[in-house]
């Protein structure tokens, strides 16, 4: 009898712990999350025949690790994320199975906007172009980021062709010419994240990009509206809100990014926050 | 050919410090056919040794053993012999009936035959309503027993037990001893060893005393029986009581007296006994048993 | 009564009793409830495959077959260190040895029953967890349409080659149950070798090359030494191939069914010597 009213004891007292423990748990640092992987030549060594699993296993930590960033940056609180780190999990997980799609993908969708770590990445999807042979996203992504991130049209074609080869889809051999032939960054930017967003399932990676892709249309938006005020006017608009004034635009979109859209000199749309930190 | 022939076996182990054990010494031994030969030693005398070569368990140091002339320790040798092994254990997962099918199979019975026999053997020692449990939950007794049958199962020529009767109560006690009578009178030929001089006594033809790893004697059991005897216990009317001076005399009851004859001296009393008429009761040999044999042996070579 | 025994011949009398132990070693293995559970944690390791693969972004379907590839081999390995470490040194202790072996069989028939039903253990749980994990495949492969097809044959070829792989590590298995008196070097040993011959190739690669030339000529001899004197399981690997359907060469397959042969027979002829000198 006794005893039983002690196990009752201790079973209340562990219910009443449980949801505190998973509370305390949440708030570790994103360093405890995130953690660390070895090693990959050590870890190939110690895995036996496991490696893809462990490989899928490190992008998913990645990925998990994440999908909390994109959580908090929408609630607007800003964390600076271990991008270092990150790569590094996904490089190690590369190494492990080079065919491992998730790795490349995950790379592409972290890497380049968001912190322009372009070269890098290109250079983790050269060993998947190398290994899925007859992947044609892969050089889709590479094409892509030398076009749009780093102004090498001249690089990006062989891969918009390999991409079309490979694919044999029309919609690749389209997207190369117009790569080759429209100097707009933004509408480039915007024609990559529809297909994207189109085949992604993922939530926090399809909320990036969807960010992304509101940012961008409304710079589409902003530029429209110089290019009316320009040709009504013949001069550059001095600040964005005559454009409002102008009724070209019913009012001055918030950057989701949590900056303030504004103009330079040249009358080109900028923005205060990060979405300006890229194309160049 | 004997079933059983050994000539100078020797084994010696070594123990967990590497140090040398001598469990045998030149052991010689011939068993012939259709005999019944007890194996009799105290604990730690070498008879398991000596068993467990026989059978291919070990391989001796020195010396060779034979079973039908093929030498121990071949498979083929253990073709027509029934072994059991002191404190038998067996693969406790399978029922009685299984295991004893797995024995049949390995002696290369056929199917019916396995049936057959097995029923028959199972029966024998009283197994039969446990036939078809596992015999992980037998006691050690019911182990002990369907050893027994397990040993039966092929009809073999020559068995080979070790310390057979140890862990069977009186009932199992009293079956193996009528099995191995029953053998016996089929011809069969047995080896079994003991610590227990009754069972020697019981149903040996022979009996080899081993002491410390060393043979000490062969016998014929009734040669000891014969040789053993004393002297004679005789019982006779009271009122005869003055004649017996010269013996050990008692009175047993009222009207009978017992009267002690050492051997030597039983046909003077006879002569006596002849000459004054007396109705002779009841004559009993004393005889020095198996059991003192034993121990004097024994005794005489651990001092 | 005439003696069925001497009707027979020894090789007809030699493959009754193989056959016949090795049933009865297969009975052993079945009613093991250890084995039972190591079962159950396999189904539910499979059942947990849709689950996991569904967080993957791009490779859904490549994630399920690698994931129950894994399993099926994790299971395997269990299956095969627990069959084999457990095996001879344990039917001594026993004193199972005691009643069997004094039959008319000999030393090298029951080590090859014992061999023979924890290879056909090892088969019928390979068959059910390759089905078990068909299904589970083909559940995960509706979340995300793959661009690759799924390859059963190469999938089944994986399996295979693990079973013959873990039919080697259990004559490692049984090799040092011979010699063993406890469970630890078997168990222990089996371990280690297992995890070195999984790693050996990959460190054979990174000495062969560049790093090789840094280290002294004796240390580099030793690693050469063992890399060939371990057995090889790099040689086993086909997982790779089945998750993404590539081409296996049939050659690698027979050379590796070959190695497998060759390595396990010398062990189990090391075994059986090593048995026939002990004591039971
Ligand atoms: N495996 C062994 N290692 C070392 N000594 C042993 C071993 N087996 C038996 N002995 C020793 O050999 C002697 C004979 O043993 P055994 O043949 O079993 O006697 P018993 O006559 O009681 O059957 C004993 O002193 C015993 O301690
Ligand atoms: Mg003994």
């Amino acid at each position: 009898m006794k005893f039983r009213l002690l196990f009752g004891i201790l079973l209340l007292a562990h219910a009443l712990l449980l949801p505190h423990l998973s509370e305390r748990l949440k708030q570790r640092s994103v360093e405890v999350k995130l953690g660390y992987i070895p090693h990959p030549q050590i870890l190939k060594v110690s895995v036996a025949d496991h490696s893809l699993p462990v490989a899928e296993a490190a992008v998913m930590k990645v990925l998990f690790y994440f999908g909390t960033l994109v959580e908090k940056f929408q609630e607007n609180i800003v964390i600076r994320p271990e991008y270092l780190n990150m790569y590094r999990t996904l490089e190690t997980a590369i190494l492990l199975d080079p065919y491992n799609m998730d790795g490349y993908y995950f790379a592409q969708a972290a890497f380049t906007w968001e912190v322009g770590r372009v070269k890098e990445v290109n250079r983790l999807l050269e060993i998947g172009v190398e290994n899925r042979q007859w992947d044609y996203w892969l050089p889709f992504y590479i094409g892509f980021n030398r076009a749009y991130f780093l102004k090498d049209f001249a690089g990006a074609a062989p891969y918009m062709k390999l991409a079309a080869e490979r694919s044999g889809d029309p919609l690749f051999a389209k997207l190369a010419a117009r790569y080759f032939y429209e100097s707009k960054q933004t509408d480039l930017g915007l024609l990559f994240l529809d297909t994207i967003i189109a085949q992604t399932k993922d939530k926090a990676i399809k909320a990036t990009y969807e960010m992304r892709r509101a940012a961008l249309l409304m710079v589409t938006a902003l530029e429209k509206g110089v290019a009316a005020y320009r040709s009504a006017r013949g001069s550059n608009p001095e600040r964005i809100e005559d454009l409002v004034t102008e009724g070209l635009i019913p009012e001055v979109p918030v950057d989701p990014y949590g900056g303030n859209f504004y103009l330079d000199s040249d009358g080109r749309v900028r923005t205060t926050s990060k979405l300006a930190e890229q194309p160049k | 050919m004997n079933p059983i022939s050994i000539e100078g076996l020797t084994k010696v182990y070594r123990d967990k410090k590497r140090r040398r054990v001598t469990a045998l010494q030149g052991l010689d031994l011939q068993i012939e056919a259709g005999e019944v030969f007890g194996f009799l030693g105290p604990n730690g005398a070498g008879k398991s040794t000596t068993i467990k070569t026989l059978v291919g368990q070990i391989q001796s140091t020195a010396g060779c053993a034979k079973l039908f002339g093929i030498a121990a320790g071949d498979p083929r040798a253990r073709r027509r012999i029934g072994y059991l092994p002191e404190n038998p254990s067996f693969y406790d997962f399978l029922t009685a009936k299984e295991y004893l099918s797995l024995v049949g199979r390995c002696f290369g019975m056929d199917r019916s035959a396995i049936e057959r026999e097995s029923e028959r053997v199972l029966e024998l020692v009283d197994l039969h309503p446990a036939a078809k449990r596992k015999i992980q939950g037998y006691s050690k007794g019911m182990v002990q027993r369907l050893g027994l049958a397990q040993t039966l199962l092929h009809d073999p020529d020559l068995f080979i037990l070790d310390e057979p009767m140890s862990g069977l109560d009186p009932l199992g006690r009293a079956l193996v001893k009528q099995v191995m009578i029953d053998l016996r009178r089929r011809g069969k030929t047995i080896f079994f060893s003991t610590h227990v001089t009754a069972d020697v006594e019981a149903v040996c033809d022979r009996v080899a005393v081993l002491v410390g790893g060393k043979l000490q004697t062969v016998n014929r059991v009734s040669e000891l029986l014969e040789k053993g005897i004393e002297g004679y216990v005789i019982q006779l009317p009271s009122a005869t009581a003055g004649l017996w001076s010269d013996f050990e005399a008692r009175p047993q009851s009222d009207d009978v007296c017992e009267v002690f004859v050492p051997r030597g001296k039983f046909n003077s009393f006879m002569a006596i006994a002849g000459r004054e008429g007396v109705e002779v009761q009841l004559i009993e040999p004393r005889r020095r048993s198996i059991e003192q044999f034993f121990l004097e042996i024994v005794r005489r070579e651990t001092e | 009564m005439p003696l069925p025994a001497v009707l027979l011949s020894a090789k007809r009398m030699s493959a009754h009793q193989f056959v016949a132990l090795t049933l009865a070693n297969l009975r052993m293995i079945i009613r093991d409830r250890v084995l039972h559970g190591v079962l159950g944690v396999a189904g539910v390791m499979l059942v947990l495959v849709p689950a996991f693969s569904s967080f993957s972004m791009r490779q859904s379907q490549e994630v399920a077959i690698s994931l129950s590839l894994s399993a099926i081999s994790l299971v395997l390995m269990v299956l095969t260190l627990l069959l084999g470490t457990s095996s001879i040194w344990r039917d001594i202790e026993r004193r199972y040895t005691a009643s069997i072996m004094t039959l008319p069989v000999s030393r090298v028939i029951y080590l090859l029953g014992k061999f023979a039903a924890m290879a056909l253990f090892l088969l019928i749980c390979a068959v059910i967890l390759t089905a078990a994990g068909s299904l589970v495949v083909l559940l995960a492969a509706t979340q995300y349409p793959s661009d690759l097809p799924i390859s059963w044959g190469t999938i089944a070829l994986a399996v295979l080659a693990d079973l013959v792989k873990y039919l080697l590590l259990g004559g490692i298995a049984i090799l040092l149950s011979t010699v063993s008196t406890s469970f630890f070097l078997p168990f222990f040993g089996t371990l280690a070798i297992y995890l070195a011959g999984s790693a050996s190739q990959e460190v054979f690669e990174y000495v062969s090359g560049q790093f090789g030339q840094e280290i002294p000529a004796l240390s580099l001899a030793a690693i050469k030494g063992t890399y060939y004197l371990l057995p090889n399981f790099a040689a086993f690997n086909f997982k790779v191939h089945a998750v993404y359907a590539l081409q296996v060469q049939p050659g690698s397959v027979v050379f590796a069914c070959i190695y497998a042969a060759t390595y396990t027979g010398l062990l189990l002829i090391l075994a059986a010597w090593s048995f026939n000198r002990r004591a039971l």
